[in-house]
């Protein structure tokens, strides 16, 4: 990261710190604003198909008291933002956590009391600040696991992602760094759960159809995001997800395609548009037979469905008929029901005659 | 004791007196009852009847009667003996206009048998009258006047000798002094048959002293201190008599004062004429024999209060018969006409100058002094009349915290404190027993505390004090103890209550804001211990100016929120009077 965008969020929390005191010497409230990241603040922009972050925002304020603890831990984490800057050293959200937990002087009470607390500040801030999180120097723990025909470059090592036996690349938080210097691949195939990636891998997929694999291991973080959003735009190539057939993946599958609403300020650069679904569809069940090895819906689910359904950005015919579907069935279908066929079915049979037919969702 | 004259003598004569109700009632419908228990098989002559008839003292009706007179229960007679004497020493203080000091003792003999001593500084009895006040059934001084006391029929203090002589056959011991250096002794003992005394030994020499002391033996009787024990009474008498100084000793020694809390002799009550409102044809008749009055116009002018000669001359319209009669001739049939037509008259209510409720300083002195609340209201009603004619007053009170409420002791639900306790009182003489039936309890009952911000009323500590005021208090029974439902009076006590938690009400929410905003300041002070270096550490300026400056905001700020919580708090106040008349007072 060059210092030069250093010294600029160095600038930036500083004007930050003076406009906290310029509310004191005038006997006002000590207060901020944060954008507001909640869905009556999201517009989805269908020109681009992605999340984007309206102008609403809201006050923190010192002397509210609902507010007064998120105020002082939130200045503790732009203090301690401002120092890690400074020295040029980078720290996971979790040091960031236990660097700032203490006893409030003659209390029994802990600036944080747990990492959950200060998480969502950590966001806040970066909203408010207009930063992003590494420009902070702050990454969140490695999650997400990339394999296949991808040479990158990492701090000057060259890193063969087809060399890495069956466990691939760990996607760390930060992505910024990395240079792609050789890829030969037709697709990436972007997959939900750790557990089909490994039959995936154990099946030679990406060899037997030159694609790279990336499993996100639940909802993407970051780095994953990124990571996709970068091999998509800077190398052209096309993105295919892979998830459960239950409204908890297609949500996953709209947050790699459109962004997220928490970090809708940053849709551009996570958002990856272009990506296309392959599967778990509902039609799925019927044409492949899976009316056994489905799952009943359960109460959350349902509530889910009918969220999925509220938002914008699954208002498209497809998407609706899939989840009208669900609730119609009233069942859920998981990637790993495939095997019911056998193990290489899916491997074998499943994805690429879906992909080659091009029996994709939008 | 009682204050020497009008001692009346005929028992007859007394038996007549038109208050005495509820034994005339008692009476009534227990003959009543065995009319109609009687099978028409065998018919027998009237003389044989009348062999078993002979008259019965009504000494000898209270023996086999003790229960109605508040003789039941062993904690229940021996509170009942206390409640005799401290109210006859009350009643005689207030008129002779004394200040009461009272000193009541109890020892404990044996098992069940105690000795007990009561000792005012009243006016003293003449020694003639002794035997009648200690041992004559219905012989007092109230009964015949229309007055608000404590005591009414004239059984009380007989009662005490009684009830000692029926359990221990042991005479009373009074001694007496009307002021003149000479202290009368009498033991004496009832004589049931004959409703008189029987006296066994009287002694006289001097002393310097006024005031009567009666000692005597009680068995059967058990020593506590629960809620309807005698400390519990006692204490209740002292806080509706904020003048009265009462000293007590327990069975175990320990002496208990409750002092006085004020200066202020009550004014003694004034005798009022009876309102026609409500009146008996039997009570018309009654009076009607006594009066001086040569015609019924006359007689019923000056006999009853509210009856002017435009009200005699409605009467004449509706009534069949001259009322230029003889009053002594007057008929039932006549009488009952009068009886009538007063009730279908309009009369301007009663007087209230027979009522004498005991006073909102003097009540809020007393409540003070005993329970030591953090809070207290006391509310007074204006006088109100129920049954059609007889006039009444209620006072509330409502004490908060301190050591109102009954305190819990071990093993209750955790963090109640004390519960609610409800302190009854008729004519400022506390009710401890037949709480259920009470109008007085209904009628507390009937409050939805919750409404006020009393989320949990039993488990609260909160005594609720009622006082009823009335020339003629409706008990349920001769034991006196719980007051028949009038909707008049459950009406006005729930209309005071409400009044008085409404006060409550906005005390409560002020305090709940005083200490809510005891815990903002101090969160707000916690955290900018934190915030302070924070800020300094990004700004690169001072660290303890900043908390200074800091320190100095979240002080202000919180000066400027309670003034307008104060204003705030005012109009709240305003709206709760609002709401009180959009309530449906009839005022």
């Amino acid at each position: 990261m060059s210092s030069k965008r250093d010294s600029e969020v160095v600038k930036r929390i500083d004007e930050f710190g003076d406009g906290i005191l310029r509310n004191i010497s005038k006997h006002e409230s000590p207060k901020f604003g944060v954008p507001l990241r909640s869905l009556s603040n999201i517009k989805f922009d269908r020109t681009a198909n992605l999340l984007r972050l309206g102008d609403k925002s809201s006050s923190r304020n010192f002397l509210n008291i609902a507010h007064a603890k998120k105020f002082m831990q939130s200045m503790l984490i732009a203090s301690k933002c401002k120092e890690l800057v400074s020295k040029g050293k980078t720290a996971s959200i979790r040091e960031l956590y236990y660097q700032l937990k203490h006893a409030i002087a003659n209390t029994k009470e802990n600036t944080f009391e747990d990492q959950s607390e200060s998480d969502p500040l950590i966001v806040d801030l970066e909203t408010s600040l207009k930063v992003l999180r590494e420009e902070l120097h702050l990454k969140a723990d490695d999650k997400g696991t990339l394999i296949g025909n991808i040479v990158i470059e990492d701090s000057g090592d060259l890193i063969d992602c087809s060399k890495l036996g069956r466990s691939g690349l760990s996607v760390p938080s930060i992505i910024e760094h990395y240079k792609f210097s050789k890829v030969k691949a037709d697709y990436v195939l972007v997959i939900e759960t750790a557990a089909m990636f490994d039959r995936l891998v154990e099946e030679k997929y990406p060899q037997k159809n030159n694609c790279i694999m990336v499993s996100t291991k639940g909802q993407a973080a970051r780095g994953c995001r990124r990571l996709v959003h970068r091999i998509n735009t800077e190398l052209k190539i096309p993105v295919i997800m892979f998830t459960d057939g239950d409204p908890w993946g297609y949500y996953i599958y709209s947050v790699i395609k459109a962004g997220s609403m928490a970090l809708a300020h940053e849709s551009e650069r996570l958002g990856t548009p272009q990506t296309r679904f392959v599967g778990m569809t509902m039609t799925d069940v019927e044409e492949y037979g899976l009316q056994k090895v489905t799952e009943k819906l359960k109460e959350v689910d349902k509530k889910r469905i009918s969220e999925l359904l509220q938002y914008p950005w699954f208002q498209n015919k497809e998407w609706k008929h899939q989840l009208e579907l669900m609730v119609e069935k009233g069942v859920r279908i998981e990637q790993q029901a495939l095997a019911s066929k056998s193990l290489e079915f899916v491997a074998e049979e499943y994805l690429p005659e879906k992909i080659k037919k091009g029996k994709l969702l939008p | 004791m009682n204050a020497p004259e009008t001692v009346s003598t005929s028992f007859s004569l007394v038996f007549q007196a038109f208050i005495f109700n509820p034994v005339i009632q008692y009476l009534r419908s227990m003959a009543e009852t065995e009319a109609d228990t009687i099978p028409p098989t065998k018919e027998k002559h009237a003389d044989e009847l009348f062999k078993q008839f002979r008259e019965v003292s009504v000494t000898e009706f209270f023996r086999k009667n003790r229960a109605h007179l508040g003789y039941s229960g062993q904690l229940r007679s021996l509170t009942t003996v206390v409640h005799e004497l401290v109210t006859n020493s009350l009643d005689a203080c207030e008129e002779a206009g004394i200040m009461p000091e009272i000193l009541f003792e109890i020892r404990q003999l044996e098992k069940e048998h105690y000795k007990f001593k009561a000792r005012d500084n009243g006016p003293g009895i003449p020694v003639k009258h002794i035997p009648k006040v200690f041992a004559t059934m219905l012989a007092g001084t109230k009964f015949h006047r229309n007055i608000q006391l404590r005591g009414q029929q004239g059984i009380g203090v007989s009662g005490v000798t009684l009830f000692s002589q029926m359990t221990t056959g042991q005479p009373l011991t009074i001694r007496s002094c009307t002021g003149d250096n000479k202290v009368h002794e009498v033991t004496l003992l009832v004589d049931v048959t004959k409703n008189t005394a029987e006296m066994v030994e009287t002694k006289e020499y001097s002393g310097y002293w006024r005031g009567t002391e009666v000692e005597g033996e009680l068995k059967g009787v058990a020593y506590n201190t629960s809620d309807k024990g005698p400390l519990e009474y006692l204490k209740r008498t002292a806080i509706a008599n904020p003048h009265a100084e009462i000293t007590f000793t327990d069975p175990e020694g320990r002496k208990t004062v409750f002092k006085r809390s004020s200066s202020k002799v009550p004014k003694p009550p004034a005798e009022t004429k009876p309102h026609p409102k409500g009146l008996a044809v039997d009570d018309l008749l009654n009076f009607s024999k006594s009066t001086q009055s040569r015609n019924v116009s006359s007689f019923l002018s000056s006999t009853f209060a509210r009856v002017s000669s435009a009200k005699v001359k409605e009467l004449q319209k509706m009534a069949s018969f001259d009322l230029n009669k003889n009053p002594r001739k007057l008929t039932w049939a006549e009488a009952e006409e009068i009886v009538k037509a007063f009730d279908k008259m309009d009369f301007m209510a009663p007087s209230s100058e027979g009522l004498r409720p005991i006073g909102e300083n003097q009540i809020k002195k007393a409540v003070l002094n005993i329970l030591k609340p953090e809070f207290e209201v006391v509310i007074t009603r204006p006088p109100k009349v129920f049954s059609g004619g007889v006039p009444f007053q209620v006072e509330v009170a409502l004490a908060y915290g301190g050591n109102a409420g009954r305190p819990v002791n071990g093993n209750e639900e955790e963090g109640v404190r004390a519960k609610a306790e409800i302190m009854r009182f008729a004519n400022s003489t506390p009710l401890l027993f037949d709480t259920g039936g009470c109008a007085l309890t209904k009628a507390v009952n009937s409050v939805d505390w919750k409404r006020y911000g009393i989320k949990d009323f039993e488990n609260s500590p909160i005594s609720v004090f009622v006082n009823l005021i009335s020339t003629y208090i409706p008990y349920i029974s001769a034991g006196k103890q719980s007051v028949a439902e009038e909707d008049e009076i459950i009406k006005e006590i729930k209309m005071g209550l409400m009044d008085a938690a409404r006060k409550f009400q906005i005390y409560h929410s002020r305090m709940r804001r005083e200490i809510e905003k005891e815990a903002k300041l101090n969160t707000l002070l916690k955290y900018t211990t934190e915030l302070a270096p924070a800020i300094a550490k990004i700004t690169g300026k001072d660290d303890k100016k900043i908390l200074k400056d800091l320190t100095h905001l979240v002080k202000e700020k919180l000066r400027i929120e309670a003034m307008e919580d104060e204003l705030e708090g005012e109009s709240e106040e305003s709206e709760a009077d609002t709401s009180f008349k959009v309530e449906g007072e009839e005022e």
